[in-house]
Parts: C-alpha cells; structure tokens; sequence
C-alpha cells in the first residue's frame, strides 16, 4: 500500500532497481526517471496504449497487462510493449451489401484457427477464444455481444500463432452487425420532424426572448 | 482492497442503508444552489483566479494555471526553426481524438487533403473516457427546443445561444451518421434507440453503448480513417506553435516529433484545432480524469495566434473521482450510477444532496462535506465521501452492477473491490474545461482559416456542462469545422511566419512579464507527486 514507506526491487525493462511500494508500472518507470511517453494515453485502463508483460517472483508464466493499472509487487520482471503490429483489412462498408458475409474474403486467416486458447489473456478479461469461435461459426451476435469492453489494445493479437487480429476482426462484425440494424424508428420520427420544420415555431419563440423569459421558459420545460 | 480502518466506515454506511432507502430529500431551491456553489464551487474560489495581463482577453479572469501558461514564452527557439514547410495540404487537424478524427472524415468526404497530427496515438484522448453516453433528443417526450433549453439552464444562462441551438439541431443528424458508420447504441425492444434519464434533464436523453460509449465510438471512427484514402496521420507529433501569413490568417503548425526529436512545419489552408483540454493542468490542485496529454495546448497555441477566449474561468468538476486505491485517483466514476438512485454518504452514514443535483451542486457539497470534517479518510490523509454502490445491487437486484456496469465493476474487482458489497470513496475530480477557445456555427474562431471543435472550443456549455453534452458536441462542430475548413481548399495559404508569436513576445516583454514558466506545456511534468 502506498502511504507506508515499503521499498522493492522489481526488475523494470530489464533492469534491477528499487522503489516505492504501491505504484503502478507506469509511475514506477516515471519514478525512476524513464521519459515514457510512447507507451501512455488515458491513465485509466481505457486506451490500450501501455500493454505490459510480466513475470512475478517466483512464478513461470509470462503474464500480461495494462502498465497504468498494473501495481508492481516485489520481484516482479515487467516490460513494456510497444504497439504490436497486426494487419487490418481495407474495406468500405458503405459499398457493401452484405458485409457480414465478406469477413471470409477479409479475414481469412481467422479460419486457420485451431483453438490454441493462447489469446486468452486480455486485460479486459474477454474471452477472446470465445469470441473467435462464435466468429468462425456465424454466430455474430455472440462474438459482437462479447466484446463491447475491448480496448483494442492488441495483445490478443501478439499471442496468435496463426497471425490472426481478434481486436480488428470483431470490430469489423461489430461494425458490419451495426449496420445491418434497421434504422431506430424514434431517430427517423425526429428526423422527419426536424425536416418539415416542425420545431421552427418554437424556435422563433425561444429567438424573441430576453434573458428573463428565456429562463422562465427553460424552468417551466423542467416541470413539465 | 480496503484497508481494515477503512471497512470499519464502510460498517457505517451498511448500517444507514436501510434508513437511507425510505429518505427522500428535497432538491436545492435556486437561493440555496447560489450559496452551496458561491460557498465551495472551486470556481467560486477567488483566490485561484487573477486577470489577464496581455492579449485579446486582456482583463478576463482564468486561473493561474492557464494564466501562468498565457503570460510565458515558449521553449523553441523560434530564430532555429526552419519554416519551410515540410508537408503541403488542404486541412491540417491537430487533435486526434473524437472532435479531430471526425473532422478529419469529413473534411476529407469533401475531397480536401487533410493531415492529423496528434500529441498521443490516434484516439487517446478523452473521448474513449465518456463513459455514461450521449445527449440527443429522440424520445417521443422530448424535443430539440426541450434539449435546448436543458442546456441553457445547465450553463446557467452563460452559453451561446445560437451554438446551443446549432447543436442540439444537428444532434439527431450526426447519431444516424455515426449509426451509418456502423457504431452500434444500444437499443430497446422496439429497435428504438434506448435512452436515459440524467442529472438536469427534463427528458430521457442519454443514448449509450454499455458503460463504454465514446470508446465503441472512438474505435469505428479509427477504422474508419483507416479506410479513407486521402487522410496522412501523424502520430505523436504534438503542434507547438501555429503560423500565419503575412494577413495575420493562420495557415499551419510547427509539429514536433518526439519519436526524433525535431520540428517540422506543415502548412495547411485551413487547421482544425482539436486537441481538447487542460485538465492535466491539475487546476488547484485537483485530481483529474483527463488523460496525459490534456494539457491546454489549444489556449496557448491560438492565444498567441490571437483568438478569443471565452469562459476560462469555469471548470467542471464531475464530483464522482475514485479516492482509492490510490493509483486510481482521479478515474471517473460514472454518472449513472446516482441516476439510478446510488447514494452520495458522509463518513456519518449520513446523505447530504439529492444526488440528481446538477454536476456542479453535487460537487461543491462533498466539498462541503469534507470541509466540515464529515469526510472519509484514507491512510494517506486523501478525503472523500462514499457513493453508496450495493445500494443499487438491493434495489435493483442482484447481480445488477456487474451486468450494467462490467468495466467499472471489472475495474475494481482488479484491486479486489467488489462494488455490489462495498461502497466507492469518492471525491470530485477536474474534468472539464467549460470554456474555451471561441467559435461561430462553423466552428471557426475570430482567426480566419483557423476553426476550433471539442473540448478546446468554448462558449457551448455556458458554466457547467450537461451530462452527455461533449460526446455530442464534439461530433457536431467537429462535423462542421471539417467541412468549413475543407471549403477554404482554394485558398491561398500564403507564407508561412511566426510574425503573430514575436508581436506576442513584444507585448510580453513591453509590460515586463517575464515568466519561467515555458508553454504549451504538452506533457505534465511533475506526475508521481501522489508519493
């Protein structure tokens, strides 16, 4: 816990070195004077920027995280991960018909996946083999539900050895799912209300007021 | 997890539970409201405050932080930088994130060559961190003028009319937009887009994606300028000065390239200026839930450039900031939880405001409860109040958060907090530049060729912004900053000189203000100061 004064040794991007106990990977590498800028965005565990790996003492696994949110415990070998690269496919969903059935022709690496369960490792706790099985078999409601939480960081995609991007093939069903949702009715009712100028009326009202009037009005809008 | 003196408070809170859910408290009378916020608003807090001593807004008040960064020189050595351009284009947007890559999008739809550059990567920003959704009026109880008026009233009366009106006309406009995109809100059982309640609405307005709104939208607005031909993306790239011709007309930046630490000159017919806001300012001390690179670059740059300013000197501070765990400090903790009926709670166990208070009414009284002593304390001598979570879990059922909430309950579950059976220590935290720089309908400021739109842009909001207003507002003058912008393509850009930042200069040094503070400030220094 920070507030009391614990020092430990953790091995930061390769190197031993002490620090305060309680700090998130991020302000460790800050308070030890790294110029980390590549590797922060939001501070909040929403961006994806700062993808971090690490191996805790004693232990044999490499495990994975985000640097803003990882507290360093004693021991700990932790590096950061530069944004990993992974192949987006070019598309314009607007020239589509039916996008859903192009994800075959788009993505087709996602097909070569055998269930290795290796991406199962997500900051956001998604179960992305999951997800890649619903894709693979149609079911993309399922695979678009599941990952509405993803930050896109890419580590999933880091992990593939069939070079698959789980984060860029669910935003494409996402995206495509999207589409091919029928236009919500109460949009389209005020659409059409705002383009036969049903509000015109009442804006020349609320033009013609004074300050007074206008707060009278804006305080009788809340009662109603 | 908390620690074990801190689960004794939470015994407090547990205890009045029961008590609480039958309380029913009166909403501020308009008198009261004036006196809570003239009382503890830090807005309100004279002391923060001087007055301008050079420039367009010369007279007006803003904080000393912004203050300090106005009245300073910059850290380039303008007589070194070579000012031949090293890239060509229409529109240059500076910003990337909801505001920036939306003008962007259109801006290039109208067949300009754009270039954004962007301090971070594409999208970190504090778009991905709008959490609690979207303000639009498509509910058959609502209206444009409803929504409208809500706005104003928000803004206690100080926002633009005319921008207020622009944007809430072009609110249901830019969601079918988005929607054609392919960002998917959530929806009701009649294929209707779902909407909430919120603190001072008179309507349902609030449409969402889950509890991750601007980040499902910031992420389709990435593929997507990935999939347009005509836009170059400049990735941490910061502008550290704009330019002008010999008109006073802003045509370009000086960029920065971290990655090699050099400047470059790009030289544009128009620029968008989108790169948000100030919070990492950390206005008097506060804690913010603006990401790393809310620095207030925009003011500095387009202060020098000559723009004026409007309404620097209101700030929103959303009252719900996490208190703890520590590395946390800061995070937003969102709205909808207290429009759904969470409690706010002082260390008594005590509620002290009705909790669908606007922003800035719920803020100044946990400062007040805090300056009272009926604040919680953590063990770093941080003080908050609680917002009563598992309060939520009895009234709407078990399993209700998790289901609702997964990021926030996920969030805490990683630091071994379980927010169905234990409260959040919250405080409030800076989280919005009301002001800013100011705009027309087209999103262009009093500089020609230089637009404005997001968080930068000023004169929307009045003195408090409605929730759910900035992931709207963003879309909408980013929309229209990127198509005016875009119709200047046929301009002369003319050439490119730093003539407005030496008459700056001159007028800084004439009135012998010679600051060490050195801006923009692009990174916030100093940041593990919570040791």
């Amino acid at each position: 816990m920070k507030g009391d004064d614990a020092i430990i040794t953790v091995e930061l991007e390769g190197r031993k070195i002490k620090v305060p106990a309680g700090l998130t990977v991020i302000e460790a590498l800050w308070d030890t004077g790294h110029d980390v800028k590549r590797g922060i965005g939001c501070l909040s565990g929403l961006c994806g920027a700062c993808t971090v790996a690490f191996i805790e003492k004693e232990s044999k696994k490499v495990r994975f995280g985000l640097g803003c949110q990882k507290v360093i415990e004693e021991g700990m070998n932790v590096i950061m991960i530069p944004c990993f690269p992974c192949r987006a496919a070019r598309y314009s969903l607007e020239a589509m018909e039916n996008p859903l059935e192009k994800l075959k022709e788009l993505y087709d690496e996602l097909y070569t996946c055998n269930d290795c369960r290796a991406c199962n490792i997500c900051p956001e706790w998604i179960n992305v083999a999951g997800v890649m099985r619903a894709a693979m078999a149609g079911d993309y409601e399922s695979a678009a539900a599941h990952v509405t939480d993803c930050i896109m960081c890419g580590l999933c995609a880091s992990r593939c050895p069939k070079n698959i991007a789980p984060h860029y093939v669910a935003l494409y069903i996402q995206r495509a799912l999207a589409r091919e949702r029928p236009s919500p009715p109460n949009l389209g009712n005020r659409l059409e209300e705002i383009e036969s100028f049903r509000y015109d009326g009442e804006w020349s009202r609320v033009a013609a007021m004074d300050d007074e009037a206008l707060k009278e009005f804006c305080a009788s809008m809340v009662g109603r | 997890m908390y620690p074990q003196a801190m689960c004794d408070l939470i015994d407090i809170v547990d205890g009045t539970r029961e008590k609480r859910k039958g309380e029913a408290i009166e909403r501020l009378s308009a008198e009261e409201l004036k006196a809570l916020l003239a009382r503890y608003h830090p807005d309100y807090r004279e002391a923060a405050f001087r007055n301008l001593r050079v420039g367009v807004n010369r007279g007006d008040r803003t904080t000393h932080e912004i203050a300090d960064l106005l009245e300073a020189f910059s850290d380039l050595d303008h007589s070194k930088i070579d000012l031949r351009p090293e890239y060509d284009t229409d529109v240059l947007v500076l910003g990337g994130g909801g505001a920036g890559v939306t003008a962007a999008l259109f801006a290039e739809g109208m067949g300009a060559r754009v270039v954004l550059a962007t301090k971070l990567r594409l999208g970190n920003s504090n778009t991905i961190m709008a959490l609690g959704g979207m303000q639009v009026s498509v509910h058959e109880s609502d209206s444009p003028v409803r929504h409208f008026a809500d706005t104003m009233a928000a803004g206690k009366f100080a926002g633009n009319r005319k921008l207020v009106k622009t944007m809430v006309e072009d609110g249901p406009r830019i969601v079918q937009w988005l929607l054609d995109l392919g960002v998917d809100f959530d929806r009701d059982g009649e294929g209707n887009l779902a909407v909430k309640g919120g603190g001072g609405l008179s309507a349902p307005r609030i449409i969402c994606i889950g509890d991750y709104t601007g980040l499902n939208i910031m992420k389709v607005l990435k593929d997507q300028i990935r999939q347009v031909e005509g836009i170059d993306v400049f990735e941490f790239s910061p502008a550290v000065e704009l330019t002008t011709n010999e008109f006073g007309e802003c045509n370009g930046a000086v960029l920065y390239d971290l990655g090699r630490k050099r400047h470059f000159v790009v030289r544009a017919r128009a620029v968008v200026l989108a790169t948000g806001g100030s919070g990492r300012l950390h206005m008097q001390g506060f804690p913010t839930s603006n990401n790393f690179g809310a620095t207030g670059d925009a003011l500095v740059l387009a202060y020098r450039a000559g723009v004026r300013l409007e309404g620097v000197d209101s700030f929103q501070y959303h009252p719900t900031g996490v208190m703890f765990p520590e590395h946390m400090v800061g995070v937003l903790v969102t709205e909808a939880l207290r429009s759904l009926g969470a409690h706010l709670v002082n260390a008594k166990g005590e509620r002290f405001i009705n909790e669908l208070e606007t922003r800035d009414a719920c803020a100044a009284a946990i400062i007040r409860e805090c300056e009272r002593g009926n604040g919680v304390g953590t063990l770093s001598g941080a003080k908050g109040v609680w917002l009563d979570t598992p309060l939520l879990e009895e009234t709407q059922g078990k399993g209700f958060l998790k289901g609702r909430f997964p990021s926030l309950y996920r969030h805490f579950m990683r630091v071994r907090i379980n927010i169905s059976k234990q409260p959040l220590l919250v405080y409030p935290t800076l989280h919005y530049q009301n002001g800013g720089i100011l705009i027309d309908e087209k999103g262009e400021t009093t500089v020609r060729n230089l637009f404005t739109a997001g968080e930068a842009a000023g004169g929307i909001h009045g003195r408090n912004r409605a929730m759910g207003n900035s992931l709207l507002d963003i879309f909408v003058f980013g929309r229209r900053a990127g198509l005016a912008a875009a119709k200047r393509k046929y301009n002369e850009a003319g050439n490119v000189t730093l003539n407005h930042v030496h008459r700056y200069y001159d007028r800084l040094k004439a009135l012998r203000i010679s600051s060490t503070a050195k801006s923009p400030t692009l990174f916030p220094e100093f940041i593990v100061n919570k040791l």
